[in-house]
């Protein structure tokens, strides 16, 4: 009687041994660390292998490029061998179809391992397919996937994303690169904070208007220029704003970390301040119907560089002058982006609506709907308190 | 409503898994009970069979009580029989003791010689003529200038303890028999213990030979309240246990506990504590132990002063200690000797030890064969990198390289001296290394392996090391069907085990719960010798404060 | 005694207790729940109100429970209203439980089978669960307040510190405005708060164990703000982390708050694995109470012997886990526990209470 119950239990607890079904080693997935969706466009591969009886898609929407690290090598032990100078150490695949998660999926027809997305680190999405679908759509599948994690960054591009994703430098990854260059926000202030998934999944649902770093990318080389801007009521891009103007709206949203003002003395000479901490107050003020914001802007650096050497930097009334200079200059740029945000695209993207829903909730009710028109109406007046504390190691 | 109703009722197989669930945790119940059980009535006394042979007594007779012993041992190559007679009255006696063990100073200066002298002390009082009792009383009490004498009136006794080494003196005239002196076997010196060996406190180590430790308990200082009974145990072979505990600390029903656990053991020949340890303890299942062995003085008389007991036997070093809790394997004496900042950051590094000699091969295999999105974007990809070549799962990888040093370890016990420390880094480095490079393992799991090699060493109790060694591949198996969740569990049904474990009545896992903060005091950090004034509340001792 | 007696747990082992049969599925959905309800960040300070409600609740089944030391509600139920009436209010919580212990065991694959395991089927995840959870509870309640208070410390660590962690992506603004709708969000977010303590009923199981019942108001007053700040840090956190507008959107908000950032430089680079940790623990725990009460629940009505029933009940416990089909369902499975163990406290303790009461007055009369 014994006997036959532990036998029993012995088999069953083999049976379950044997049942390990999510079980599957590392080193048979594929991790894939950058994704670059554009606009439906097959490859030469893919007509071929389409042609060769491969489903065809009647109307492909988007054309997906995954970055695979690391690349499969057929001996692991040896690390460090010769290697023959440029040696990739990722791989793009590309693939056309209607979803993300179609492509995704596809992938199993053509790669030997399963693509795991926990590591996916940038999504860089064209601007070219961001006018005409909606990021929403593009992104929804990233939303609800279990493996891709809410914290990953998502990118514009200006010219098509896949390049985004390539590089010239050996033994970089295009996708890692990419998250790195956005730590650099504390010494350039043209570069936005990261939007990861979660973020925009606020921005998507709230139906404001916001902006994605844009990255320029040649001849595998990658630079972020500028950001391009999604209208919140129709989640489609609508146009992109400089380098300056994203300056700009980080001096208005205060996040001016690290970064510099360039202008030129009045003798001509160019001069530079480099901000040692910015700080910047939103006020808005309701009267009636009529919105206004005041923005104060305080900020404290120092003299950096100057291209006239035939002055002393050092004393007072060229500091004075070098001051007046400066925000003369952040005015200007100041006024050139909210030209553009109020007149041109007609958006808030820099932080305006969410300052009236702190202090004026219940207008911000009534005017939450329509916020990017009545922004563009809105008043905006703004006032510069810059001090160069000091100038460097150099006195003269 | 109906529809909504029927459409939710699960189908047929729902059930039956329901129900196999069910069946499946019943058998393994019954099976553990009756397993159970089944190995626990080794360890009772279910009559008391050991009182079979027939008491033959000294007949009060010296030739017939001679030819008797004779007859008993005479046939061993090694028991002498020294004829002689004694100044008083001339009568016979006889010397039997066994080679080897006597004391010849004793037996030739203060037995022989004192009882061959004529110059006899006066009788009076003593009515040596007729009283048989009365002689040996006077012989005891007059002649015999020894410090142990013992009478003994039965021949199965006597003969026992010649044979024991004692020293039998029989003359013609006395009823009874007597012991005279004591065995002086070979021993050792006392020397520090190997397996426990500290940096700081006393380097002495328990001998084989009972009255030695007895003597080196009582060594540590005045005190009325240090009481040592003796006990015999087993049933062929009797050898001597000494219980020992502080009179005013130790709570009584502990003590008796203790006692009746002790005089139920029915075996042969207790031939290590270890046989008693495993005799006495609460649950023979468990892979953990329950009471504590240990070869310094100083753990005993510290763990009596808490209100334990310590259990010493005749012819091992390792006296026992009970009841233990799960904490106590991770301390050390050392922790007391040194000050409270660096032990108790010491303790907290054997805690976090413990845990990973436990789990880390579990969470490797987690790792590698289920989650690879939870390890670090670089660290994935190295790995990957690095497993290339690995033909294996790691499952497999895993127990191929922790059985390798399992064997290398068990092997390193018995290696000759000078071979052995050669072998183990022979083992780890080399035979490490070119596994990697054969391409079987991949550099990471050897780390992995060889930080869990040493955790477990670090661990002060061995036999608390080998208990996590062996649960570590039970986490392999969890880790290796069901991953993380595996592991999990695994980690769960150990606490749970814990739990319910208790050791003389106290629970395994106090003083982590239930919370009394005032034994907090010495469990993951140690307080200042300063603060520590009360005794842990869990022993329940009789007197609370240290004064 | 040296042998502690069993059956008998100590304040601090019953705050525990009572602590784990509360801290369970809820805290991953509760952002959610509450700020649907509101659809205001203030949801904060409906917690605070709803825990000052629940306070009242406890207070209640404490005091009933102290009228008749060392019995479960289970044993005096029947004397104060009769067996036959008090029959029926007692199966009904017994339902309750579970009802309760299916839906967390089924949350807990849910999530598992999602973020860690995927491919496993259901069955593989649950039985094994339920059968550690076996092997705890037949040791009795002694065993398991040994393992509660073992798992709590370790729990709330790694709780703390994961969420400390995601101050990183904290913005004080979400938050903000402070009472920017008036109060009506707050009360419309009460209701959504009481909902989320549920288990509190196990007070009434609770105090007929403890050793002083005098001392049962403040053990089990501590055992239910353990969770209420718990559960108040966690809505600060992540409506802080993701704004609300985010956690309308997603599932497991907290879950989704750990994943939206990585801390690079620890070992644990990504902080949703030890949370997972530590809650499937967390869940267990939970689920074993409720395992534990049922059981306990149907030996005592019924007299039966306590181990027997704990094997039986496995099956239906395992059956109830399996009921919903999809995820919908199995929300509102949850939503619908709130509401009963709403009317549970309305059902037993409340009516109890003052049938006691009554008699009481009426005994004093008449002496």
């Amino acid at each position: 009687m014994y006997r036959l119950t532990s036998i029993c239990s012995l088999l069953i607890c083999l049976t379950l041994l044997s049942g390990c079904w999510s079980s599957k080693e590392i080193e048979e997935r594929s991790v894939y660390v950058g994704m670059a969706i554009d606009v439906a466009e097959e490859s030469a591969e893919e007509k071929k292998l389409n042609a060769q009886g491969g489903a065809t898609p009647i109307e492909p929407a988007i054309t997906a490029t995954i970055q695979i690290v690391p690349v499969k090598s057929v001996e692991g032990g040896k690390q460090g061998g010769e290697s023959n100078g440029e040696v990739k150490k990722y791989l793009n695949n590309t693939q056309t179809g209607d979803s993300v998660f179609e492509i995704l999926r596809a992938y199993a027809l053509r790669r030997d391992r399963a693509v795991i997305g926990h590591h996916l680190k940038v999504i860089v999405i064209s601007t070219e397919l961001a006018e005409k679908v909606e990021i929403e759509n593009l992104l929804d599948f990233m939303l609800r996937d279990n493996d891709i994690r809410p914290s990953c960054m998502i990118f514009l591009s200006r010219s098509k994303a896949e390049e985004a994703l390539y590089s010239n430098q050996p033994d970089e990854i295009p996708a890692f690169h990419i998250v790195d260059m956005v730590r650099n926000k504390f010494r350039n202030n043209k570069i936005m904070k990261a939007m990861t998934l979660t973020t925009l999944d606020q921005y998507m649902h709230s139906k404001q208007s916001y902006m994605l770093q844009n990255i320029a990318a040649t001849k595998g080389e990658t630079e972020f220029s500028g950001a391009g801007i999604i209208k919140g009521s129709t989640g489609k891009w609508i146009g992109n704003l400089d380098q300056e103007d994203v300056s700009s709206i980080s001096w208005i949203i205060g996040e001016s970390g690290g970064g510099l003002i360039k202008t030129k003395n009045e003798k001509g000479k160019t001069i530079i301040y480099e901000i040692k901490s910015a700080k910047s107050k939103i006020t808005p003020k309701v009267k009636g119907t009529d919105i206004s914001f005041h923005i104060d802007i305080k900020t404290e650096g120092r003299l950096i560089e100057t291209w006239s050497s035939d002055r002393d930097s050092s004393e007072m009334p060229i500091l004075l002058e070098a001051q007046d200079a400066f925000v003369k200059k952040l005015d200007e740029s100041l006024q050139t982006t909210l030209n553009k945000l109020q007149k041109d695209y007609k958006v808030d993207v820099a932080g305006f609506g969410k300052r009236l829903r702190i202090t004026h909730p219940k207008v911000w009710k009534r005017v939450k709907d329509d916020w990017d028109e009545v922004f563009s109406r809105s008043k905006v007046t703004y006032s510069i308190d810059l001090k160069i504390t000091d100038y460097g190691s150099s006195a003269e | 409503m109906w529809s909504v109703i029927i459409d939710h009722i699960p189908n047929w197989k729902i059930w039956m898994q329901g129900f196999a669930a069910m069946f499946i945790a019943m058998a393994f119940y019954i099976t553990h009970k009756k397993l159970f059980a089944w190995g626990k009535q080794g360890t009772l006394r279910t009559s008391k069979q050991d009182q079979n042979k027939e008491q033959q007594q000294l007949s009060g007779n010296f030739d017939t009580d001679v030819v008797a012993i004779k007859e008993r041992i005479g046939s061993n190559s090694d028991v002498n029989f020294r004829d002689f007679r004694i100044s008083i009255r001339s009568s016979k006696a006889l010397l039997v003791f066994v080679e080897g063990m006597q004391d010849e100073e004793i037996i030739s200066k203060q037995v022989m010689q004192v009882l061959m002298d004529n110059s006899v002390p006066k009788t009076e009082g003593y009515a040596i003529q007729n009283d048989a009792q009365a002689f040996s009383t006077y012989i005891k009490e007059k002649i015999l200038p020894v410090c142990k004498v013992r009478e003994v009136s039965e021949i199965g006794e006597l003969v026992e303890f010649i044979l024991l080494g004692f020293n039998a003196l029989l003359i013609d005239g006395m009823s009874n028999a007597l012991l005279v002196g004591e065995p002086k076997p070979k021993v050792r010196s006392i020397n520090e213990p190997t397996s426990e060996a500290l940096l700081r406190g006393p380097r002495v180590g328990f001998t084989e030979v009972l009255s030695e430790n007895t003597a080196l308990l009582r060594q540590h200082g005045r005190t009325e309240e240090l009481q040592l009974t003796m006990v015999e145990v087993g049933n062929r072979i009797k050898s001597n246990i000494v219980i020992a505990y502080m009179k005013e600390i130790v709570n009584p029903e502990l003590l008796k506990e203790v006692e009746d656990r002790i005089s139920n053991i029915n075996h042969d020949f207790i031939a290590e504590s270890g046989y008693i340890e495993q005799l006495i303890e609460d649950n023979w299942l468990s892979p953990f132990q329950q009471v504590q062995n240990t070869e310094r003085p100083d753990r005993v008389i510290n763990a009596m002063l808490e209100g334990k007991v310590g259990i010493l036997l005749d012819g091992t070093p390792f006296a026992l200690i009970v009841p233990v809790t799960f904490s106590m394997l991770l301390q050390s004496p050392e922790d007391y000797y040194e000050r409270w900042l660096p032990s108790s950051l010491l303790r907290m590094l054997r805690f976090f030890v413990a845990f990973l000699a436990l789990m880390t091969p579990a969470v490797y295999i987690s790792f590698i064969s289920f989650h690879p999105g939870l390890i670090p974007t670089e660290l994935t990809i190295t790995i990957i990198e690095t497993r290339q070549g690995v033909p294996f799962p790691s499952i497999i990888e895993v127990l191929i390289l922790e059985i390798s040093i399992e064997i290398l370890r068990e092997a390193g016990i018995r290696l000759p001296k000078p071979i052995g420390p050669a072998m183990g880094i022979v083992g780890g480095l080399i035979i490490g290394d070119a596994a990697v490079q054969a391409g079987i393992v991949s550099p990471i799991l050897v780390i992995t392996v060889a930080v869990t090699a040493i955790s477990s060493f670090a661990i002060p109790i061995y036999s608390a090391g080998i208990t996590l060694r062996m649960l570590r591949f039970v986490g392999m198996i969890f880790a290796a069907m069901m991953g993380m969740f595996g592991t999990i569990l695994f980690f769960l049904i150990i606490c749970i085990h814990m739990s319910k474990l208790k050791s003389f009545g106290v629970p395994y896992v106090t003083p982590h719960s239930p919370y009394r903060l005032s034994d907090w005091k010495d469990l993951f950090i140690r307080v200042p010798v300063s603060l520590m004034k009360q005794r842990p509340k869990m022993m329940k001792t009789k007197d609370d404060k240290r004064k | 005694m040296f042998t502690r007696s069993d059956d008998k747990i100590t304040s601090s082992q019953a705050t525990v207790f009572l602590t784990n049969s509360i801290l369970g599925a809820g805290i991953l959905t509760l952002p959610r729940v509450l700020t649907n309800a509101a659809e205001t960040p203030d949801v904060w300070l409906s917690l605070i109100i709803g825990g000052c409600i629940i306070f009242c609740l406890i207070i209640v089944m404490v005091k009933l429970s102290q009228q008749f030391p060392g019995k479960t509600v289970f044993q005096y139920a029947g004397s104060i209203a009769g067996r036959f009436l008090a029959i029926f209010p007692c199966l009904l919580l017994i339902v309750y439980f579970i009802v309760i212990a299916g839906f967390e065991i089924r949350v807990l694959a849910e999530v598992t089978l999602f973020f860690l395991l995927e491919g496993t089927p259901m069955w593989a995840v649950l039985i094994p669960f339920i059968w550690v959870s076996v092997y705890l509870i037949t040791g009795g309640i002694n065993v398991i307040s040994r393992l509660f208070q073992l798992i709590l410390p370790i729990s709330l660590l790694v709780l703390l510190v994961s969420y400390l962690m995601s101050l990183r992506i904290f913005e004080i603004d979400n938050l903000r405005p402070v009472l920017g709708d008036g109060l009506m969000p707050v009360f419309q977010g009460i209701k959504s708060t009481v909902l989320v303590f549920s288990g509190i009923e196990v007070t009434m199981l609770l105090v007929g164990y403890m050793e002083s019942p005098k001392q049962a108001v403040k053990a089990m007053i501590a055992g239910v703000s353990i969770p209420l700040i718990i559960y108040l840090i966690t809505v600060v956190i992540v409506i802080g982390g993701m704004s609300t507008d985010a956690i309308m959107r997603s599932t497991w908000p907290t879950i989704d708050l750990l994943r939206s950032f990585e801390v690079s430089g620890l070992f644990f680079e990504r902080l949703e694995f030890p949370f997972l940790v530590i809650w499937m623990t967390q869940l267990f725990c939970n689920f074993s109470c409720y395992f534990y009460s049922a059981s306990l629940g149907i030996s005592q009505l019924f007299k039966l012997r306590l181990r027997v029933v704990i094997f039986a009940l496995i099956p239906l416990i395992y059956i109830s886990a399996l009921i919903p089909t999809r995820m919908n369902e199995v929300f509102e499975v949850g939503d619908f526990i709130g509401w009963t163990g709403l009317a549970m406290f309305l059902l037993i303790p409340l009516p109890l209470s003052i049938i006691w009461l009554i008699r009481r007055k009426g005994m004093k009369i008449n002496v």
